[in-house]
């Protein structure tokens, strides 16, 4: 035990004292193990993906956890500090979910180059495998926890040998004993400043040796001041630096930033902690069944396609397949964002990650690995923590001046009390700099976007970009597209037309024969008609000969030799084209059907799309929002008509190629509109592209090759109208923040330079700000998880309308009291 | 009051062993996860026992 203690401190002080290492780990091998195994082929595949450059040569992309980040700024050094190394073709740092995505040349350099790196920048780099990224966290956590205590214990002993200082009568203390009580405080304010603040001083290390600005340099520049002249005053007793001694306000300050940091470390774990799910929820071995009956069990990453694979109850499946075997329930919350059971028999797919909830089954393994639809969304999810929004990039151009400006002040105010009152100097100058620390205003926009992100894809809507929630904030018009996204892929029959059957078959033997011969067909117009009619009707017609003619229909002969057709009116009424009233030419599969005789249409059906069960839901809820609905779609305008009377919505265009749709919305944007598109991402992916904001609806494809700013993982559209009302909460919560950031310097600001406010009091102030804005943002995630809770515990399984409108009046209730 | 020359460096070197105690107490993961031991009571109670509890049934 005293080993691995010696060794974890070891560990703490060498990387937090880290000297400043030359630019030579490139090309030097590292000469630790653990460093090489990352460089092994099989392990890089683990954490990075190949992209093929347009020249030919390939790059890789890496995904590391970085630890020891504590603020936004962070990011952009260790940013400068790979972007600086040979090999590296562009680096994305996180400060939010402290990830870091790292493009490198293979050819070049190698990860364990790039760990390194980041270890020379004064940071902790591992591979984001979910196991070593766990592990680096976890030491981070502890560090970071011991940090605080070392902090808070010694603030509270040095004010206890600060407080007889504070209360004795001028004279009253003996100069001995006032001597001893500062030595003592002294010490004690010696680990506090070499160790807890520590990560402080090394970032701002950091900054200096790459010429840059952040806001830890205020803080340390106001720790060190005062630390240096109260030194002074201790063991110089009315020298130069006088005899005041400000120990406790150094060791306060220190302690109350840190408590600020880890409870904001908490909450970042807090935040990344669903793309931590996603990303563990598949189980590390499986048991594979072999032919002669036996089991072995296997790592998954040895599962190949058409292996059969048993999964026990609570377990995740291991990878896309269908069920061989058994009959249960399986949560995809993580994978759909439906949070009801969904129930699984023989023959039906299912999804890696997914959790068996019911039964042992055995399943049959189709696609393993990045193919499947979990890899698919983590990939997206991964991607959109990393991607920094403009709004955030836009508060990172603002730093270095504003911490410029800071400086000066502080510069300032000095050499103004210098002439005002020359003791107050330091403690005015210390209160400007600490005051001003920036951490609340770095952190306001950044914080609400990332706890707005997971709260999106809890709902099952993945953004991928955060800078997505903005954007959905500002849209007033809504577009839909009708084939995919309003209707699903079936038909139904909305009524039946008797032609001039003979009088002996009633409507309902007419209505069994059709549908007797629709069920030998797959078509989504066969399926309409054979579902029409019960199939314990009347006794089923026996067809013969059955053949099915692409584009027209099905052709069959009953028992007496009569050929009978079920499909395009032309078609059916082929021999006798002078009886078509009026044919269909349009040729849409949608189109109406009709049976009988060839020659002879007996019955006609009229057919209808069917509208997604939460369409209507979605248009109601979108509308009460306020915004503007549209269609538009390539389908035949009076099918666009009809969908759009259905749904309520005025502005249907049909017939609209890919160019009409951009006309549309060239329109749209020079009436000043703000567009959100919603398709299926795969036709009209160009349209999308150019719309402000754009959801594809992702059930069933692929998701890497839809083209949109967000993905929706079900078809529940009424999620959208959520969407929205979140991304107005994330704006609201934005404002609020970054109004209460700037308020704050605002009013501090003069306070500390009329020598008002004492750094202690400065630095609780900062600490809280930071802390306001944090938990500010947390309130986002937190109202939509209890409204899921409500929603689903009131409503039941499978009632995801009732959840819908449940928070859609939660969110609202919300927006209230927070306005 | 010349106690006080006393007293005061114990407390000193008082605060520093516990900082030391509390390193040993973090670092061999008792801080790891404090919800999870705050839930312990509801769990079965056949669930997995630590050798303490073990013991004690078995003297019983």
């Amino acid at each position: 035990m005293r080993e691995r203690l010696n060794s974890t401190f070891c560990l703490t002080m060498t990387s937090t004292f880290q000297p400043p290492a030359a630019d030579h780990q490139a090309k030097q091998p590292p000469a630790d193990p653990a460093q090489l195994a990352i460089d092994d082929a099989e392990e890089i595949e683990g954490f990075t993906r190949w992209l093929s450059q347009p020249d030919g040569s390939r790059i890789g992309r890496s995904q590391f956890q970085v630890s020891g980040m504590f603020c936004i700024a962070c990011a952009r050094t260790i940013e400068a500090a790979l972007t600086a190394c040979p090999g590296v073709v562009d680096a994305r740092v996180n400060g939010s979910s402290a990830r870091a995505q790292i493009d490198w040349a293979p050819e070049r350099t190698r990860p364990s180059a790039l760990v390194a790196a980041i270890r020379d920048a004064g940071y902790h780099a591992a591979p984001d495998l979910a196991a070593p990224a766990r592990l680096l966290r976890q030491r981070a956590e502890r560090q970071g926890w011991w940090r605080l205590f070392v902090a808070g214990f010694c603030m509270m002993q040095v004010m206890m040998y600060a407080t007889p200082i504070y209360v004795a009568a001028p004279g009253e203390m003996p100069a001995d004993q006032m001597r001893l009580l500062q030595w003592a405080g002294w010490l004690l304010t010696l680990p506090v400043l070499l160790f807890s603040a520590g990560p402080l001083y090394a970032g701002a290390w950091q900054s200096l040796r790459r010429r840059r600005i952040t806001m830890e340099l205020p803080v340390v520049l106001g720790l060190s001041i005062a630390f240096f002249v109260s030194t002074g005053a201790t063991f110089d007793p009315g020298g130069v630096f006088g005899h005041e001694v400000w120990f406790d306000s150094v060791t306060m300050f220190v302690f109350l930033l840190l408590g600020a940091r880890s409870l904001e470390l908490a909450a970042r774990h807090r935040a990344a902690a669903t793309l931590e799910a996603a990303m563990a929820s598949l189980p590390d071995r499986v048991e594979r069944l072999l032919d002669d009956g036996g089991a072995e069990v296997v790592s998954v990453r040895r599962l190949r396609a058409g292996d059969r694979v048993r999964v026990a109850i609570g377990q995740a499946f291991p990878a896309d397949g269908s069920l061989l075997e058994g009959h249960t329930q399986t949560d995809e919350s993580l994978l759909s964002g439906e949070s009801a059971a969904v129930s699984k028999r023989a023959h039906d797919a299912v999804l890696a990650g997914s959790i068996n909830l019911r039964a042992p089954v055995l399943m049959r393994v189709e696609r393993i690995g990045d193919e499947t639809r979990h890899a698919e969304i983590v990939a997206l999810m991964r991607q959109a923590a990393s991607e920094r929004p403009p709004s955030v990039r836009s508060v990172d151009r603002l730093a270095a001046p504003f911490l410029w400006g800071v400086l000066l002040l502080a510069a300032a105010a000095a050499v103004a009390w210098s002439f005002i009152d020359p003791s107050r100097v330091v403690l005015v100058a210390v209160a400007v700099l600490i005051v001003t620390c920036p951490c609340a205003i770095s952190l306001a926009t950044p914080s609400a976007l990332l706890a707005g992100g997971s709260a999106l894809a809890r709902l099952g809507l993945l953004p991928r970009s955060l800078g997505f929630i903005e954007t959905l904030a500002r849209v007033d018009t809504v577009i839909f597209d009708k084939t995919g996204t309003l209707t699903d892929d079936s038909l139904n029959v909305r009524g039946t037309l008797r032609l001039d059957a003979p009088v002996e078959y009633d409507l309902r033997s007419l209505l069994g024969m059709a549908a007797g011969l629709a069920r030998w067909s797959t078509h989504p117009a066969s399926k309409a008609v054979a579902g029409a009619v019960m199939p314990t009707g009347s006794a089923p017609a026996h067809w013969h000969e059955i053949e099915e003619i692409p584009g027209e229909g099905l052709q069959a002969s009953d028992a007496s030799g009569r050929l009978f057709r079920l499909g395009r009116r032309s078609w059916v009424c082929a021999e006798t084209s002078d009886q078509v009233h009026h044919c269909r030419v349009d040729g849409s599969t949608s189109g109406d059907v009709y049976f009988g005789p060839i020659g002879q249409p007996w019955l006609g059906f009229e057919l209808s799309e069917t509208l997604r069960t939460e369409a209507l839901d979605a248009v109601r809820q979108l509308r009460a929002q306020g915004m503007q609905l549209m269609i538009a779609s390539g389908d035949h305008p009076s099918k666009v008509a009809l969908v759009a009377q259905r749904l309520g919505i005025e502005q249907a265009h049909g017939g609209l190629r890919p160019e009409h749709k951009l006309q549309l919305l060239q329109t749209c944007h020079a009436a000043g509109r703000r567009v959100l598109m919603i398709g299926d991402g795969l036709n009209d992916g160009p349209v999308l592209a150019r719309a402000d904001v754009s959801i594809a609806l992702g059930n069933g494809s692929h998701l890497s090759q839809l083209q949109s700013d967000a993905v929706l993982l079900s078809t529940r559209l009424t999620v959208i109208a959520d969407a929205r009302l979140l991304a107005l909460q994330v704006r609201r919560v934005i404002r609020q923040n970054m109004a209460w950031a700037v308020g704050y310097n605002l009013v501090c600001v003069p306070l500390a330079l009329a020598g008002f406010l004492p750094p202690w009091a400065a630095g609780a102030g900062m600490a809280a700000s930071s802390l306001v804005v944090v938990i500010n943002a947390l309130r986002i995630g937190r109202i939509s998880a209890a409204n899921r809770r409500c929603g689903h515990s009131i409503a039941g399984p499978s009632s995801a309308a009732v959840y819908g409108q449940h928070s859609v009046a939660a969110l609202t209730a919300a927006a209230g009291t927070a306005d | 009051m010349d106690i006080l020359f006393l007293l005061i460096p114990m407390s000193v070197v008082l605060v520093l062993a516990i900082i030391v105690v509390f390193a040993w107490a973090i670092f061999s993961g008792q801080f790891d996860d404090l919800e999870r031991e705050a839930e312990r009571i509801f769990e079965d109670e056949d669930a997995r026992l630590d050798g303490d509890q073990t013991e004690r049934q078995g003297l019983r």
